[in-house]
């Protein structure tokens, strides 16, 4: 009774209307509108093949950990560690290839399969102890930062031998960086898993409401076990491809991708849903704040703008929708 | 029993209404009871009219019912008066004077006590820790009076005629049991106007008589009551006059007296709507044994259980909150591991240790609170219902295609009538009957063999009550078996037999044709066994 009660005669009037469109895809029309602005203002280098190719080049890596991110979020929790995760992914690669112990291949999967390992341990402490997910993660993710340490000495790693690695970060296929070709791949296959799969439908329903899936006969822990591995998996492989840049590591390169993957998550969170984390919004979100970071380049500010360009970005981004929403519905 | 009435004048009101809301009329401290009056409320929301001119009249000392369906505007209209909303037009006097209700400190200033539908506690607080959150409660520097709390617990438990748990975080406790510290906290304060919004939805007639007396306590010290239930035949017992709604209008306001079920229902609904059909002994003898389940516990709440339940058979369970109906249910689909006991289904034993192996097995659960239990609220209606398919499925990885989903969502919605404006609505905009619908329907969607409903009509207006049971029927006739848990004793005449629950057993079996609301109460209560083939 005390929700709202749609009576078929009577539409919504044309304010709630617009106030809900603009909810829904007032992230969007930010983005949009970013574009357009910086098409008039920078019409040489903005608007190009080139540029638009390097924008979604500087995308890839945050897109591949917010991806992950947003499985965790999906289930209605939290990954605090996934820098720390990112960072340690790329020391363990590069200093599998350094000793020579593997091929680069090989080292990649073993370094994604530490970030397995790292999302299991988070998850069953989250799930099977019951730590509260912020504080779990944050144990995990400063455990992580001391193993880091304890492998790299603290020093950067760098590779004698740097071709292998090189060339899947500078590597084109059809003149597009092979990145690019990774982050579409992997948002797609994102998307179908939690779109098209019986495991993604379970992980939405563990996020909207874990007692309701409970009773439903969805196996929470399972699910929400499932969704740390994904997410700590992924953000391994941000650092080894982060590492593929410069055929080195340094041990807190991936950190500061823990706050970029967050800030895309929930930027994506207004896009086209209410407030709900979903694959598309995500992307959108990381490409968003990368057209801003290139705007900022292209303009010859300083780079110091591109935190206030991100805060922003995050806070009217989320701050617009939940304030349209709430206005649709009274 | 009751000795102390809570409204003796000679108890010195706690906050005074400001100057600006005092009625002109009144020198020195105010009489008890107020008379209410609402006029030509109206309400939107987004677009949506809740309330259209709705005008309603409490004199002191009356009790007003205000009956309608799910979304009619009864609440609404509590709320606006509440102070928690506030109405596009329209104007609320005490005592003949206007006054401007802003906020809910307002209303209670003015001596308005409202006790919600929605359980407004905080699950982590004990039950004192709760009551002590009003004002009053507090010394200079804001230190808590915990004595002086306590103090006035015990004598509003005590009218209450109930002992209060205090001691224990709420969400430890059973509904019932919250449901009275709810309404001890609107009683914590001196009130001049009670409104009480579905107060007995979970209560059990022994439960409900208390509540009647602390009714009759109240109006007899000349405070108004504003009562709404879903219980027709509660409403016509507790209250003088009855207002009805429908659609946010008041179609009529009657003296309780001139109506009975069938026209208070007629009014309602504004079209006849059937009754509940006792079901009897038109039991399905000769079918065999579905579920057959044998010293089922987990002390402290359920101790010894033994019951066989047949194919297409609906059986019901009768009980008292805190006599282990509930906890009984959830050992069936696993939400909580049994210590003892076996369960064997069509000849194979069911060890169900979570609610994903119980479903595989056919055996589901629709739980007593759907909000938090059943649904995801802010999700759609077709994402709702392939829930418990979802759940069902043993292999994560295989592909989910929503277009069979939605196929089978909208099949369900037609098959159950559930009035939605279309599959991809959200949950929460429809009316409690559908919600209820739309968990009954995730479940039924898995087609179980054993279908447990754990008070499947609490919030139900009539119409969409008639409809569920219509839809219980349906299931037994093709074969499903359900057992069913209901605080409404009347509504259990629509099954085959009634199981009564007691401190965690079952105490006796009763036939349908026979298990009439003062027998199964009786047996709720005393202790001669009593054991009917």
């Amino acid at each position: 009774m005390t929700t709202t009660i749609l009576q078929p005669a009577l539409t919504p009037t044309v304010s709630a209307r617009s106030w809900q469109g603009l909810g829904r895809y007032g992230a969007l029309m930010m983005l949009v509108s970013l574009v357009i602005v910086m098409s008039v203002l920078e019409p040489e280098t903005f608007p190009t093949w080139d540029n638009f190719v390097n924008i979604l080049n500087q995308s890839a890596l945050p897109a591949v950990i917010a991806i992950g991110l947003t499985f965790t979020l999906v289930t209605g929790e939290f990954d605090l560690s996934i820098g720390n995760t990112a960072s340690l992914g790329g020391v363990v690669a590069c200093t599998l290839i350094v000793d020579d112990v593997v091929s680069v291949p090989l080292a990649i999967l073993l370094a994604v399969a530490v970030g397995v390992l790292i999302g299991l341990i988070n998850g069953l402490v989250v799930t099977v102890l019951g730590v509260n997910a912020l504080v779990a993660t944050l144990g995990v993710g400063t455990v992580v930062v001391g193993v880091n340490y304890a492998i790299a000495g603290g020093l950067p790693v760098t590779l004698d031998d740097p071709e292998g690695m090189l060339k899947i970060s500078l590597g084109r296929f059809l003149d597009i960086p092979y990145p690019v070709f990774i982050m579409i791949g992997l948002a797609v296959v994102a998307w179908l898993l939690l779109n098209r799969t019986v495991l993604g439908q379970s992980m939405q329903a563990v996020g909207g409401n874990a007692e309701a899936a409970r009773l439903s006969g969805i196996r929470v822990t399972r699910i929400r076990v499932i969704g740390f591995v994904i997410c700590g998996a992924l953000a391994a492989l941000t650092g080894v491809l982060l590492a593929t840049r410069t055929a080195s590591a340094a041990v807190s390169a991936g950190d500061s991708y823990l706050l970029a993957a967050f800030a895309a998550a929930f930027f994506g969170s207004a896009v086209l849903r209410d407030g709900q984390f979903h694959v598309f919004g995500t992307m959108v979100g990381v490409i968003t704040v990368a057209v801003g970071f290139n705007a900022i380049a292209l303009l010859g500010v300083e780079t110091y703008w591109q935190y206030f360009f991100q805060g922003v970005v995050l806070i009217v981004g989320v701050g617009v929708g939940t304030v349209a929403r709430r206005r649709a519905a009274t | 029993m009751v000795s102390q009435v809570q409204f003796d004048p000679s108890v010195p009101r706690t906050g005074s209404p400001s100057p600006d809301v005092l009625p002109s009329t009144v020198d020195g401290p105010l009489p008890l009871g107020l008379s209410v009056r609402m006029e030509g409320i109206s309400k939107h929301f987004g677009g949506v009219r809740s309330l259209d001119d709705v005008s309603i009249a409490l004199q002191p000392g009356e009790v007003l019912a205000l009956c309608g369906a799910n979304g009619a505007g009864k609440s609404t209209l509590l709320r606006i008066l509440a102070g928690a909303e506030q109405a596009d037009s329209g104007r609320i006097l005490l005592d003949g004077s206007e006054v401007r209700i802003d906020s809910p400190r307002t209303a209670s200033e003015l001596g308005l006590s409202f006790v919600h539908q929605e359980l407004n506690l905080v699950p982590k607080f004990t039950g004192l820790q709760n009551l002590a959150m009003g004002k009053g409660s507090q010394r200079p520097l804001g230190i808590l009076d915990r004595r002086g709390v306590a103090k006035r617990a015990a004598e509003v438990g005590e009218m209450l005629g109930h002992r209060l748990v205090l001691d224990v975080a709420v969400e430890q406790l059973p509904v019932a049991e919250r449901w009275m510290l709810s309404l001890a906290r609107g009683l914590m304060n001196p009130a001049q106007m009670v409104a009480l919004d579905e107060p007995t939805a979970s209560f059990t007639e022994g439960e409900a008589e208390r509540l009647y007396r602390v009714i009759g306590q109240l109006t007899g010290a000349g405070v108004g009551i504003i009562y709404i239930s879903h219980r027709l035949d509660e409403v016509l017992e507790v209250a003088d006059r009855i207002s009805i709604l429908r659609n946010g209008r008041v179609v009529g306001t009657h003296d309780a007296s001139s109506l009975d079920v069938r026209s208070l229902t007629h009014h309602i609904v504004g079209r006849e709507v059937e009754t509940i059909e006792r079901r009897g002994a038109a039991q399905p003898r000769g079918a065999s044994v579905r579920l057959s389940v044998r010293g089922l516990a987990r002390p402290p709440r359920v101790r010894h259980v033994d019951f066989d339940l047949y194919e297409g058979e609906i059986l019901g369970i009768a009980g008292l909150v805190g006599s282990g109906r509930t906890e009984i249910a959830r050992l069936l689909v696993g939400a909580d591991a049994a210590t003892s006991g076996e369960v064997v289904l069509d000849g194979e034993p069911l060890r169900a240790r979570s609610p994903h192996d119980a479903i595989g097995n056919g055996v589901c659960l629709v739980p007593e609170e759907r909000r938090t239990q059943g649904l995801i609220l802010l999700e759609s209606v077709e994402s709702n219902l392939q829930m418990a398919q979802i759940g069902a499925s043993p292999n994560l990885a295989s592909v989910h295609r929503p277009g069979r989903s939605r196929r089978t969502a909208r099949s369900l919605i037609e098959r159950f009538a559930i009035r939605c404006r279309s599959p991809k609505s959200a949950v929460h905009q429809l009316s409690g009957g559908n919600q209820q619908k739309v968990v009954i329907g995730k479940y039924v969607r898995t087609e179980p063999k054993v279908l447990v409903l754990d008070e499947p009509t609490v919030g139900v207006d009539v119409g969409a009550r008639a409809e569920i049971y219509r839809m219980i029927g349906d299931l037994a006739a093709v074969g499903t078996s359900v057992l069913m848990i209901s605080s409404d004793f009347d509504e259990l005449a629509i099954c085959h037999r009634v199981l009564v629950v007691r401190d965690g057993a079952v105490v006796a079996t009763v036939d349908g044709d026979s298990a009439t609301k003062s027998r199964l109460t009786r047996l709720c209560y005393t202790h001669d066994n009593e054991a009917i083939a």
